[in-house]
């Protein structure tokens, strides 16, 4: 894979015949002189919860060194990884399932459809009165939430599938399920890492959400208990690393559908 | 296959299947299986329910978190539809702000919710620009497809019928945009409805996610549902409104509105 392509994926298509190049490096000045600005402004006269980018960083490896920040983010992993990878896994299984069997469909997609628009983290307070205040509840959230959007996409995806490749196979006399796997899965496939992504951004957003309601460790908690004991410096660091987690994952995320969709590379971005 | 067409899923079936589920929930709830702390019944809950819905106090405790969510939501799609179309029909505007949205895309913007209380106060305000900030992103970044897409030829037949940028914009763009306009609009909307909840839930003395957790705190579980009832209703509401609003704004494009059936 050439060492270009990842920024080519994320930059935006510009119109033909425009410059590209000059405006590769725009975002990073952007964020630097951001950043330059943030700390020239921290040198006048400001509120106490105001840090400039420099003490964060400086805090940031101090908590680092001292073990304040490691616990957290583990704490907050075991969380959201196991609801992200049953949430997600439940939903495209079920999702592809739904776009080809016409009695799933029926029995799943109007429930699925219908409390789609739910905020589902109106379940929390039911789901902690059920199973316990701990992490399992947690986790069930993170994974109801992350079954959505990948059962609609992954449903989406397989009904997509064009037609005339289904044709096409069934009279080479593939069987059924060498269609589904070679034929209906590869289709849906990129509107499957749609929806895994927006998935992911959602598990992080639920994860910190049911951390600042209650939870005794992590990073959401970490944020919440420094936020009251006006410790903004710990509160600034738990911040970031939410920040680096939640882009770090992503990228990940991105480099995984790279190497899947490799065969797709230029065509439905 | 997939070769089956769109069946229209009857109401009939979905009322049935509603009934079933609510009958189930009845029935081990009145089994004594469980407390009825832990498993109110469908009664209770509906006696609850009733008692919200004529309360004023309790409409009132809705309308904040309806306003607080519009508001916010409302700001994003102004500022998104706008960011979104200026990055699809100019190179520059698109170089700088692309990078932008998705670097901080995957961010998870409630981290930031102790700041914007410490900056904005601990009132609506910093819930509105929590909600602002979260729904943008998917406006921007569908209304920014959108835009792109639009059909070279319609723009070059408008410039060439003496349209000024301005009108091509209003008159062209916009409108070819507008189905990815409203997918954008849709995917934020309960984006909005789950931010208003969870701010509400961690820091606030009115509206409903404040409700649900006084309830819980309180052990009132059947009213906790009855409210859980009730926002999950009011998110189902304002989805087919939007759904309904595209229907009539986008006529001319016969889109997949599977929920609006």
């Amino acid at each position: 894979m050439a060492p270009h392509t990842p920024q080519r994926s994320e930059a935006p298509r510009h119109s033909r015949g425009a410059p590209r190049y000059p405006y590769r490096l725009l975002p990073l000045w952007f964020f630097l002189v951001t950043l330059a600005l943030w700390q020239i402004a921290s040198r006048l006269d400001h509120p106490d919860f105001v840090l400039s980018p420099v003490e964060i960083a400086s805090h940031f490896t101090e908590a680092l060194r001292a073990g304040e920040l490691l616990p957290h983010v583990g704490a907050s992993l075991v969380r959201s990884l196991p609801g992200f990878v049953i949430g997600s896994l439940v939903g495209v299984v079920l999702g592809l399932m739904a776009g080809i069997a016409r009695s799933l469909d029926q029995l799943l997609s109007p429930v699925v459809f219908l409390t789609y628009p739910v905020p589902k983290i109106v379940f929390l307070p039911i789901v902690m009165l059920w199973v316990g205040i701990g992490d399992v509840s947690k986790i069930l959230i993170i994974a109801l939430a992350c079954f959505y959007p990948c059962f609609i996409n992954a449903y989406y995806g397989a009904r997509g599938t064009p037609t005339l490749l289904v044709w096409t196979s069934l009279n080479m006399g593939a069987r059924r399920s060498q269609i589904f796997r070679k034929v209906v899965v590869p289709s849906a496939l990129p509107l499957v890492f749609a929806g895994l992504r927006v998935s992911l951004a959602l598990s992080f957003i639920l994860l910190f959400s049911t951390e600042m309601i209650n939870a005794r460790s992590g990073l959401g908690f970490l944020i919440r208990q420094s936020e009251s004991s006006l410790r903004f410096d710990l509160m600034y660091v738990a911040i970031v690393a939410v920040a680096m987690l939640g882009y770090a994952s992503d990228q990940l995320l991105l480099l995984v559908r790279r190497h899947v969709l490799a065969w797709q590379e230029a065509t439905s971005r | 296959m997939s070769v089956h067409r769109l069946l229209p899923v009857s109401a009939f079936r979905r009322l049935a299947l509603l009934a079933v589920g609510v009958l189930v929930w009845e029935l081990v709830a009145r089994s004594g299986m469980f407390s009825p702390i832990i498993v109110p019944s469908v009664t209770r809950i509906g006696y609850q329910f009733w008692l919200l819905a004529i309360r004023p106090e309790s409409l009132m405790e809705a309308w904040y978190s309806v306003s607080r969510g519009l508001s916010g939501f409302a700001l994003a799609a102004v500022a998104g539809i706008a960011l979104g179309v200026l990055m699809g029909r100019s190179a520059l505007a698109a170089a700088c702000l692309g990078p932008l949205f998705s670097s901080t895309y995957p961010i998870p913007k409630i981290a930031f919710f102790p700041i914007f209380i410490y900056l904005f106060g601990i009132v609506s305000l910093s819930k509105v620009l929590l909600i602002f900030l979260e729904c943008l992103y998917p406006i921007v970044v569908t209304t920014h497809a959108g835009s792109r897409a639009v059909n070279r030829v319609l723009l070059w037949s408008a410039a060439n019928m003496g349209a000024s940028r301005a009108r091509i914009l209003w008159r062209v763009v916009v409108p070819a945009a507008a189905p990815f306009i409203f997918a954008g609009l849709r995917i934020a909307l309960p984006i909005a409805m789950i931010l208003v909840i969870i701010t509400e839930m961690i820091s606030s003395a009115d509206g409903l996610g404040y409700l649900v957790m006084y309830s819980l705190a309180s052990f009132k579980t059947d009213r906790m549902l009855a409210v859980v009832v009730a926002i999950a209703l009011l998110g189902v509401a304002l989805d087919g409104l939007i759904v309904c609003l595209r229907d009539r704004l986008v006529f001319w494009e016969r889109l997949d509105s599977y929920s609006a059936e």
